[in-house]
């Protein structure tokens, strides 16, 4: 597995997803929670197959107790419907498309979001969607799932299942923290 | 109008006559049709440009560029990220609507070569004037040629007429896309519209060719059931496989079988459209599968000759029938694959040299010959390919399985992201169930093969792990019974319209699915279940009968073939595929009287505004289903696509957050007024089956929905979210326009929400986009 880090490069886990100059930011769970913390209103966008790793659900609902908003996209508000949360549901590409309006106030009307957050959303939706986001919004993407996808503006690297979750628990030490 | 042409004599000598200026015309007889002509007949790249323009005002295109740069010309590559502009000036914006156009053309160039030719070969076989008679029940036979062309096909030879005018459009999209032409996005997608209409009127021509040349069911909703699935090949008999879409070869193999007394002692079978295709023609052909299907089955060894024809056939075919020393014969001239040209040789020559192995396959592009060539050789040679298959006995599974390094390029390549090698390393130890359940997710693409450094044939150690069930396993499918009826439309036209059939669903599109096939079917018996009307055609309705129901029937078994509620169709091939579309603009002419002839925004903006009919593609692939959902967007009719349809790259979205986007007439008063938002999107992507499950319910609404309809609408969705999603819907005060849209049981519930969200109650007017459709002009003043 690619750790990420210093002098190791880190690939699309697809090597299609490659699709032009610009790479994301290999990040570590450290700098994540740095990121998310300068973040006035981070948006954590959680998809359906938040449900096919074990731990997942409970990942998002720590992190969004850390005063971030989730909007659930796929059937994801299932999941999140009895769970003490600010959630909004919604569709993964409806809100993708709200993000590129320069008019948009955000899920609560209250302003746009300044930093997004993907976990969970299938994963040629998940690099389709930081696509957008990088070539018509200035809102960096920040992708915690668990492969790297250069289209976001950070991400963290490949990673297997045990190191995935082990990264996520970090960053959600550190956003609890304080 | 029909075109005459003149010959003008100066003088003219007869028996004490003579003719002095004299002009002769010939050509067609003006047709008896009382429809006047509608503004649009043959609309070019202009006429239906304003149309186009408010549609794409309300729904905006949405861009998810799969590839940041531009390679389109020699002045490139050019990177167009980060508002950078290519050296033609481009934008990333134009750049993906330049893209779409593009593909749209080449899907629509698909279905339009394949509708000429097969055009051409029944003109050849019937006669110019072979009438195009689909019975009393189909009276109108063309309804897409109607509205675009505005002529009444009476004949093939009409059809020419046709074709002309959409290969004369088709030729100026692609124009339009050349370096330097057209520049700005909604241009480019007001010509992708353009060329997707074109697609569903060339397949409409290809396919009312093929049905009055081949006699196909006319419309049948008893089409016979077809046997599906490779558990129903008799392997005893020689195995003829057809893969591709173009019928005709596939067509000449069944006729040389019967002319010879062959039909019992010859197997055939299709994969693809024209395995559709074929068993309309003859129901003993029998039906493997889908394009994923094409690898795995010829690894198998069972088809003893492969005659392939046109459009999604693997290019790598050739190689993969080597191995299994099963020849190749192609057919068409879009479609050669390097084969020797021998057309002009004689049969008996070409069938020595493909049962001697002297070659491995030819090309021949006469379908009669491949006729007979096919059947003979396979006769010649099934005894002497016995037993010879690409796929390993398990002691060789278990060998290549231990070979894997766990490097995992394989799952770095595959679409659906199969975790492979922990599914080989419990094969290693001879457990090989994780593969079997791999096997059902697998879209057949090969792409983890190539990628493997060991080079494990790693989908054959899939198919070798659920070989046995493979092997038995038999299905059943309707054959695809052509146009919907009038007879049918003028059952259901009134409840569609008003809203009390609360939908038509239409599954198409290409076998790449995110989690298998079993979930259409899931899909589709859940809409069969609430009564909507369920329709399919092409890779999809093969999917529908890879599902089971609870009690072990398929669909096509449960639920009867006809357009009506709890209806399940299968209108047959891609290019059937016109006919969904077909039986949605019937609607307004039979039921509601309006004129289709070169009427083509009036029908548009009727379907758009009052026929709940939504497509599904939750494969998506090709070029041609993109081609197919954007000509369907163009007259109204929004279409839903699986996760894999984001990389088409581009959607067209509503904003229901946005009041002003939902302005239209009122037709009765010619008021502008701001109506529910619905349709909410014309092209749509969602992330599981549950959540298309529920954007089903909620895209079949439409404004002009009576408060019964919208009851029944609203009742389906908030169960359907309830059930999918585990919560109420929070967008109910969007779509409950007065108090009486609320369904009867949920009253209660339903009105707590809409005080809480500040709910007023709006008017339901009759609704168009279009002024000059108003009814009092006077009013707008
Ligand atoms: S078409 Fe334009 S953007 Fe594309 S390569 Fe040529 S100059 Fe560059
Ligand atoms: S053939 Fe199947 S397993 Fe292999 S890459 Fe394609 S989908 Fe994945
Ligand atoms: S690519 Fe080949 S060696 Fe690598 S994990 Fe896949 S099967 Fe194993």
């Amino acid at each position: 597995m690619e750790k990420g880090g210093k002098g190791v490069r880190v690939t699309s886990w697809r090597m299609g997803h490659d699709q032009g100059p610009r790479r994301a930011w290999p990040i570590n769970p450290d700098a994540a929670s740095r990121l998310i913390k300068k973040a006035e209103r981070p948006v954590l966008v959680v998809g359906s197959a938040i449900e096919e790793v074990d731990g997942l659900i409970d990942i998002a609902v720590r992190v969004s107790k850390t005063g971030i908003p989730i909007a659930a996209t796929g059937h994801s508000i299932k999941f999140f419907a009895d769970k003490d949360v600010d959630v909004a549901e919604v569709n993964v590409v409806e809100i993708t498309n709200m993000l590129t309006d320069p008019e948009w106030e955000g899920l609560d009307g209250q302003g746009k979001p300044d930093l997004v957050i993907i976990l969970g959303v299938n994963l040629d939706l998940t690099n389709q969607t930081f696509s957008t986001l990088k070539n018509f919004t200035d809102i960096p993407g920040l992708n915690i799932s668990r492969y790297y996808n250069t289209n976001a503006t950070y991400s963290f690297p490949n990673l297997d299942n045990e190191l995935w979750l082990e990264y996520l628990n970090q960053l959600c030490e550190k956003l609890e923290s304080e | 109008m029909p075109e005459t042409k003149k010959i003008k004599i100066d003088k003219l000598k007869g028996k004490g006559l003579t003719f002095e200026d004299m002009i002769i015309e010939f050509g067609k007889i003006e047709e008896e049709w009382d429809e006047p002509m509608g503004p649009t007949p043959k609309p070019n790249l202009l006429a239906l440009r304003s149309w186009d323009r408010k549609l794409l005002e309300r729904y905006e295109p949405f861009y998810t560029p799969i590839c940041d740069m531009c390679c389109h010309c020699a002045f490139g590559k050019c990177d167009l990220s980060g508002g950078k502009k290519g050296a033609c000036g481009i934008t990333i914006r134009a750049q993906q609507a330049r893209q779409i156009a593009l593909e749209s053309a080449i899907g629509t160039a698909c279905h339009g070569a394949h509708a000429r030719h097969m055009l051409e070969h029944q003109i050849k076989r019937k006669g110019r004037d072979y009438p195009i008679d689909l019975g009393l029940n189909v009276a109108t036979e063309a309804p897409i040629t109607r509205t675009i062309v505005g002529i009444k096909p009476r004949t093939l030879g009409d059809l020419e007429e046709v074709m002309d005018y959409a290969e004369k459009e088709l030729q100026k999209v692609l124009a339009s896309i050349h370096a330097g032409q057209e520049g700005d996005y909604i241009d480019f997608e007001s010509k992708a519209l353009h060329v997707g209409m074109i697609d569903n009127l060339v397949k409409e021509v290809g396919d009312l060719a093929q049905i009055v040349g081949y006699d196909f069911p006319k419309g049948d909703p008893n089409a016979p059931l077809i046997e599906f699935g490779v558990g129903t090949i008799d392997q005893t008999k020689p195995v003829i496989l057809a893969i591709g879409h173009n019928a005709a070869p596939g067509a000449e193999i069944i006729d040389y079988c019967e002319r010879h007394n062959l039909s019992d002692k010859v197997e055939i079978a299709g994969i693809c459209c024209s395995a559709h295709d074929l068993s309309r023609k003859k129901d003993s052909c029998k039906i493997i599968g889908p394009l994923s299907m094409q690898t795995r089955f010829v690894r198998y060894g069972i088809a003893d000759v492969i005659v392939l024809d046109e459009q999604c056939v693997r290019t790598d075919l050739l190689e993969e029938a080597i191995k299994v020393k099963s020849p190749i014969i192609t057919t068409s001239e879009q479609n050669c694959r390097g084969l020797e040209d021998r057309t002009d040789d004689n049969p008996e020559n070409i069938v020595r040299d493909l049962v001697e192995g002297k070659i491995p396959g030819v090309f021949i592009h006469d379908p009669a010959k491949v006729g007979e060539v096919a059947v003979e050789v396979a006769l010649k040679i099934a005894p002497l390919r016995k037993d010879i298959k690409a796929i390993p006995d398990t002691k060789e599974l278990i060998a290549q399985a231990s070979r894997c390094v766990a490097c995992e390029a394989c799952q770095r390549v595959c679409p659906v992201n199969l975790h492979i090698s922990e599914a080989l390393k419990e094969a290693e130890k001879g457990k090989i169930d994780k593969l079997a359940e791999l096997r059902d997710l697998c879209v057949g693409c090969i792409r983890c093969e190539s990628a493997c450094p060991k080079e494990i044939p790693i989908v054959s150690l899939m198919e070798k792990a659920v070989e046995k069930q493979i092997k038995e396993e038999k299905s059943k499918i309707r054959a695809g019974r052509g146009p919907i009826l009038d007879t049918e439309i003028r059952n259901v036209g009134p409840p569609i319209v008003f809203g009390e059939i609360p939908g038509v669903v239409a599954f198409a599109g290409c076998s790449n699915y995110p989690k298998g096939a079993k979930e259409i079917g899931e899909i589709a018996e859940e809409f069969l279940k609430r009564r909507f009307i369920v329709t399919s055609s092409g890779c999809a309705a093969m999917a529908l009968a890879q599902y089971k129901t609870e009690d072990g029937e398929t669909l096509y078994e449960k639920y009867p073939g006809i357009f009506d509620s709890e209806g399940l169709t299968n209108v047959g091939s891609c290019l059937a595929n016109a006919h969904i579309l077909g039986a949605a603009v019937k609607i307004p002419h039979i039921f509601a009287r309006r004129n289709l002839r070169g009427n083509f925004e009036e029908i548009a903006d009727y379907i758009l505004n009052r026929v709940g009919a939504v497509g599904v593609v939750w494969g998506t692939y090709s070029q041609k289903a993109l081609a197919i959902g954007t000509g369907l967007n163009r007259w109204g009719i929004p279409v839903i696509l699986g996760p894999q349809g984001s990389k088409y790259r581009r959607l067209y979205l509503g904003r229901k957050d946005k009041e002003e986007k939902w302005e239209i007439y009122n037709a009765r008063t010619g008021e502008r007024v701001k109506v529910d938002p619905t349709p909410g999107h014309l092209t749509y992507v969602v992330e599981s089956k549950e959540e298309a499950i529920v954007a089903i319910a909620k895209l079949v609404m439409r404004p002009n929905d009576t408060t019964k309809g919208r009851q029944i609408k609203l009742a389906h969705y908030i169960d359907l979210h309830k059930r999918y999603m585990g919560t109420m819907p929070d967008d109910l005060h969007l779509y409950v326009r007065i108090e009486g849209d609320i369904p009867m049981n949920m009253k209660e519930e339903v009105k707590e929400i809409l005080k809480e969200k500040g709910w007023k109650e709006r008017i339901i007017p009759d609704p168009t986009l279009v002024e000059r459709l108003v009814w009092k002009k006077e009013a707008k003043a």
